[in-house]
């Protein structure tokens, strides 16, 4: 299927969705209260684009999030691919932090939130530490299992040519697993995202999670959901940046 | 001749009284399987009604207590169906008819003086004091509100101040940590704050001379209220008999409340000291509530608009929104059959 048409047939998707919207809101169909109609939410973002929320511009909101996420997606990848590197390349290494790693991925980290508090308080440090561990055990889980899916007969046509360890390393086994690992680094980052609202939860007084949670305590779901779309927005944003930066890293990707 | 008309006479009257017995019965609907009623676990009058069990028989049905943390979840609590009766404080009974919310406002509960309060750490002696500092406050309730015009009436520059978002529960699990320097709350998280090395540092009742006039209320959903209106109107007469209890014998009801509650007993005799109570009657008059006729211009109208106005310079509820008049959701109907 071409470009084009896949395009189109988004753009078509999307649309259809937007129609609905607006005959709801038009009609009537739907309490406002439940579904503010499109004309209302347009009105809003014009709103908290010139005035911002609460007296705060809509940027700086953008930003606090951001800084936060991408300051605990830097730390999550700096600790986590190494780590998940070494899992995968020493069972032992692997045997003795694979328990921790399994137990606490699938915990919502919604779940941990009271824990986290106790121990650190309500500071930045909490909201870095719930975004650090929701992404970080994806990108260790990820990086082990890209250099465990290594293919064999490489490894053992390097093996062949009488290379050394880190050789082997740093010729076959790490460009061979770094395409799933940037998979798992988008997926991780993608997790990472959706804790931020959990994360601002924790006593924010700015940031897109804590716009979204305030309007909702006020009833004004028109701000709720803009936040909502400016957040996916974001993510989507982010997840297009890695794209890019994995075309330039890894060019050799789905080419095996 | 005679006889038979006095027959017929009797007959007449019979069947009169029946039929007016009939649409008395016919006037009085069944009561629903069960009233949703939602508190703050907070201490108040009414609450002897949940401690003695009273409520559930003056209502004739099962009554579902729902504890919500703050006035802002409540709001999302009504308009999910999920409450029928609410306590709820006036700033979001503002921002919630601001929505559309489908509700009803039936009666005062009593005007907030000292049962909300700013409570901080010794070192901070006055309001300026406060600038630099961090400060909690539960997002979209009556505290939320009072911190704001403290801030804005004692000239704090806001921006110097951090202020947190964050429920009663967590607030006070917050100040024991020393994550928080002040905390705008009410009973029994501003004891819990004031027992450990916390102090008063304004009421809501200092606001009231700079315009802020703050209260409590009980708004119904306008479903339930239209389907049960008996209901509503046996609600508010067990709420006046229960002030009534309370104003004869405020040691006596504490004690019962305080033990009911396992809160500390001064704290509750504070707390049900610290608002203002109006019997119905009184709330009838434009003084207050109003009636029917003269609600459009009364202090519970008034008092709306201008909470709206406030919090709109705030960002919190949308100018637009704003109606022109509270009166149409303000109800003394209810009210007014109790006081009969």
């Amino acid at each position: 299927m071409s470009n084009t048409r896949k395009l189109l047939i988004s753009a078509v998707a999307v649309g259809l969705v937007i129609l609905l919207w607006f005959v709801t809101g038009h009609y009537q169909l739907m309490s406002r209260l439940l579904l503010p109609p499109l004309g209302e939410i347009a009105a809003t973002a014009e709103e908290l684009w010139t005035d911002g929320y609460v007296h705060v511009p809509l940027w700086q909101h953008i930003a606090m999030s951001l800084g936060r996420a991408l300051a605990a997606f830097a730390a999550a990848i700096v600790s986590g691919v190494p780590i998940g590197l070494l899992m995968g390349m020493f069972p032992g290494v692997n045997a003795a932090l694979d328990p921790f790693v399994q137990f606490l991925r699938p915990l919502p980290k919604l779940a941990l939130i009271p824990l986290i508090i106790v121990w650190f308080g309500i500071g930045e440090l909490s909201k870095f530490l719930l975004i650090y561990l929701a992404t970080v055990l994806t990108i260790i889980v990820a990086a082990a299992a890209a250099v465990m899916n290594v293919k064999q007969g490489r490894i053992r046509a390097a093996e062949a040519l009488g290379v050394s360890k880190y050789q082997l390393f740093r010729y076959v086994i790490f460009p061979s697993a770094l395409p799933e690992l940037f998979i798992g680094v988008r997926m991780a980052i993608g997790i990472g995202w959706t804790t931020l609202i959990a994360a601002e939860m924790i006593a924010s007084s700015s940031g897109l999670g804590w716009m979204v949670i305030n309007a909702s305590s006020y009833l004004r779901t028109d701000v709720v959901m803009i936040g909502i779309l400016l957040l996916g927005l974001t993510g989507y944003a982010l997840d297009l940046a890695l794209v890019a930066v994995q075309r330039v890293a890894v060019p050799w990707m789905g080419k095996d | 001749m005679k006889r038979f008309e006095a027959r017929d006479r009797v007959a007449a009257i019979f069947a009169a009284a029946i039929l007016f017995a009939a649409g008395s019965i016919a006037w009085a609907e069944n009561p629903p399987e069960v009233v949703r009623v939602s508190w703050f676990g907070a201490a108040g009058p009414w609450i002897l009604g949940k401690a003695q069990g009273t409520l559930e028989q003056r209502l004739g049905t099962k009554v579902r207590w729902d504890q919500i943390s703050s006035g802002g979840a409540v709001l999302t609590a009504l308009a999910a169906n999920e409450v029928d009766i609410s306590l709820l404080g006036s700033p979001p009974t503002t921002a919630g008819i601001a929505r559309g919310l489908p509700i009803e406002v039936i009666s005062f509960e009593g005007v907030i003086a000292s049962s909300e309060r700013l409570i901080a750490r010794p070192e901070i002696k006055s309001m300026k004091d406060l600038e630099g500092k961090r400060i909690a406050y539960p997002p979209g309730s009556s505290s939320h509100y009072g911190l704001n015009a403290a801030l804005k009436s004692y000239n704090v520059d806001a921006s110097k101040v951090k202020l947190l978002g964050l429920a009663p529960a967590d607030m006070v699990a917050a100040w024991k940590r020393g994550d928080i320097d002040a905390g705008f709350v009410w009973s029994p998280f501003t004891y819990q704050m004031e027992t450990d090395k916390g102090h008063e540092l304004l009421t809501m009742k200092d606001l009231q001379p700079y315009g802020y006039f703050v209260w409590n209320n009980y708004v119904v959903r306008k479903e339930f209220a239209d389907k049960y209106p008996t209901t509503v109107v046996a609600f508010l007469k067990a709420y006046q008999d229960m002030v009534k209890a309370y104003r004869a014998d405020p040691p006596g009801v504490s004690r019962i409340i305080a033990t009911y509650l396992n809160q500390d007993l001064k704290a509750v005799q504070d707390t049900l000291a610290g608002r203002d109570y109006y019997t119905l009657q009184e709330q009838l008059t434009p003084d207050w509530m109003g009636s029917p006729e003269t609600k459009a211009n009364a202090k519970m109208a008034k008092g709306f608009a201008d909470t709206a106005e406030f919090l709109s310079t705030n960002g919190d509820v949308k100018r637009a929104d704003i109606p022109k008049s509270f009166a149409t959701v303000i109800n003394p109907t209810f009210a007014m059959r109790a006081v009969q």
